[in-house]
């Protein structure tokens, strides 16, 4: 039996140059999709995890069915409801529109959850200091859990933009052009397949590797004074 | 209110094809990924550098890529890269869920294993178990305790990817629904002039809501039992 094994390895430089215009704009649109995602699913996460920490009537039974809902529904078919549903509803939404927020809605509800898992970690002597002292409820919050429970959620909630950002390349479905999508175009008229995904793949980790890097950085400069070392 | 002519035979088609696909698809690379990332993240122990590396990089790697990335890259790459590897895309999309899967389970495995004190592996080898026979018989027993809560929780998240396949057409729920919503809205012999995207798309949330929710529970209920 004879074994036909011929690896393609040659990598064609002139690829990037030749497409570095398109590939750089998709590239923006994923970190301009990602950024805005990000500083939303950071205020969701946020007010509601506060919410469901604190048990505040009523928003805290609604964040509870909305995390409930996003966690255990795959995010592709929440975008195909946004955009393949909602226009039989008379809700017509522009491609990036969807873009930013599926994954918005997706992180706000993970980061419910790791700012409420934060927050509650906070031992509650704490909490009964800050009133002790005379702080109100908000200002023991701002003070108190938020400054020390931030910190507990933060790298959770880095891990959650990390997803947040490798979810982006789901818009891919909806045509919106964003990395994967130009990509996969470009891949389509230049039939340079090893290029266009060692370029594709290499993007992604460069973005991905530098996230998670500052997980690590940004956990030993916040680190509370007596965790330090 | 009577259910319209459509829904039977678009529900039973979503669930015989859609359904039986996601889970095909699902019950593979849930075995793939035990298999192969048990097996590294053990490996992964070892003090052994070049090992380690090689592990590190291939777990870095593919928990790094978006999972869509990695399905065109099993499927669209891999054939130009060698014509022996070309696969349809239920397999594509089954081995592009085992490359993450794996490395999400090598991560934890590692950790569980590391979290065995090391007085059980003394006594192992003291009864004169090898390397492999330590890990197989005293060791991973005693860490899957610890990996169990993970492993659902994985099993919930490959379950949700399944859908990432519909992109290569592989014949999974939400592939199921998409072709239903077009056969639909076709013209009346062969559709009923309608699109019925919202109730359709509705039903594979609900559907996926039915079978995550009691699982991510059963998850939450495992680690709590394991911190008690």
């Amino acid at each position: 039996m004879h074994m036909t094994t011929t690896l393609a390895v040659t990598f064609d430089w002139s690829f990037i140059t030749e497409n570095a215009d398109e590939l750089l704009a998709g590239l923006r649109r994923t970190l301009e999709v990602s950024a805005i995602a990000i500083a939303g699913s950071f205020a969701i996460g946020l007010v509601l995890g506060a919410a469901r920490a604190h048990r505040v009537p009523v928003v805290s039974r609604i964040a509870g069915v909305y995390v409930e809902v996003i966690r255990n529904t795959p995010i592709l078919v929440q975008i195909f409801f946004l955009f393949f549903a909602l226009p039989q509803l008379g809700i017509i939404l522009e491609p990036f529109t969807v873009a930013w927020l599926a994954v918005t809605i997706w992180g706000g509800a993970f980061n419910t959850e790791n700012f409420r898992a934060g927050f509650e970690a906070v031992p509650y002597r704490y909490r009964e200091a800050g009133l002790a002292l005379g702080f109100g409820r908000l200002a023991t919050f701002f003070n108190v859990t938020l400054p020390i429970g931030g910190r507990i959620a933060l790298p959770s909630s880095i891990n959650t933009y990390i997803s947040v950002v490798k979810n982006t390349s789901l818009m891919y479905v909806i045509s919106y052009p964003e990395l994967t999508t130009t990509a996969l175009q470009i891949n389509a008229l230049t039939l340079q397949t090893i290029e266009t995904f060692t370029v594709l793949a290499v993007s992604y980790l460069v973005i991905v590797w530098t996230m998670s890097a500052s997980i690590r950085l940004l956990e030993s400069h916040l680190a509370l004074p007596e965790e330090r070392r | 209110m009577t259910i319209p002519d459509w829904v039977e035979p678009v529900l039973r088609y979503m669930l015989e094809v859609g359904l039986k696909g996601t889970l095909q698809i699902a019950a593979i690379s849930l075995t793939g990924s035990v298999l192969i990332g048990v097996t590294l993240g053990t490996l992964l122990t070892i003090r052994f550098l070049p090992t380690r590396a090689l592990i590190r990089l291939y777990i870095e790697i593919w928990r790094g890529l978006p999972i869509l990335v990695t399905i065109f890259i099993v499927f669209f790459l891999l054939p130009v890269v060698s014509s022996q590897l070309r696969f349809d895309a239920l397999t594509s999309a089954a081995i592009a869920l085992t490359l993450w899967g794996s490395a999400q389970v090598a991560e934890a495995t590692r950790g569980a294993v590391q979290s065995i004190p090391r007085e059980q592996h003394d006594a192992a080898a003291a009864l004169g178990f090898g390397w492999v026979g330590r890990h197989s018989f005293v060791i991973l027993p005693q860490a899957l305790r610890r990996l169990l809560p993970p492993l659902v929780g994985l099993l919930v998240n490959i379950l949700q990817n399944t859908t990432i396949a519909q992109v290569i057409g592989a014949p999974e729920l939400l592939e199921s629904a998409e072709r239903s919503v077009e056969r639909l809205a076709a013209p009346v012999p062969i559709g009923i002039g309608e699109v019925k995207a919202v109730p359709i798309y509705a039903t594979v949330m609900v559907i996926f809501f039915l079978i995550s929710f009691p699982l991510t529970r059963f998850a939450a209920y495992l680690e709590r039992r394991l911190v008690a």
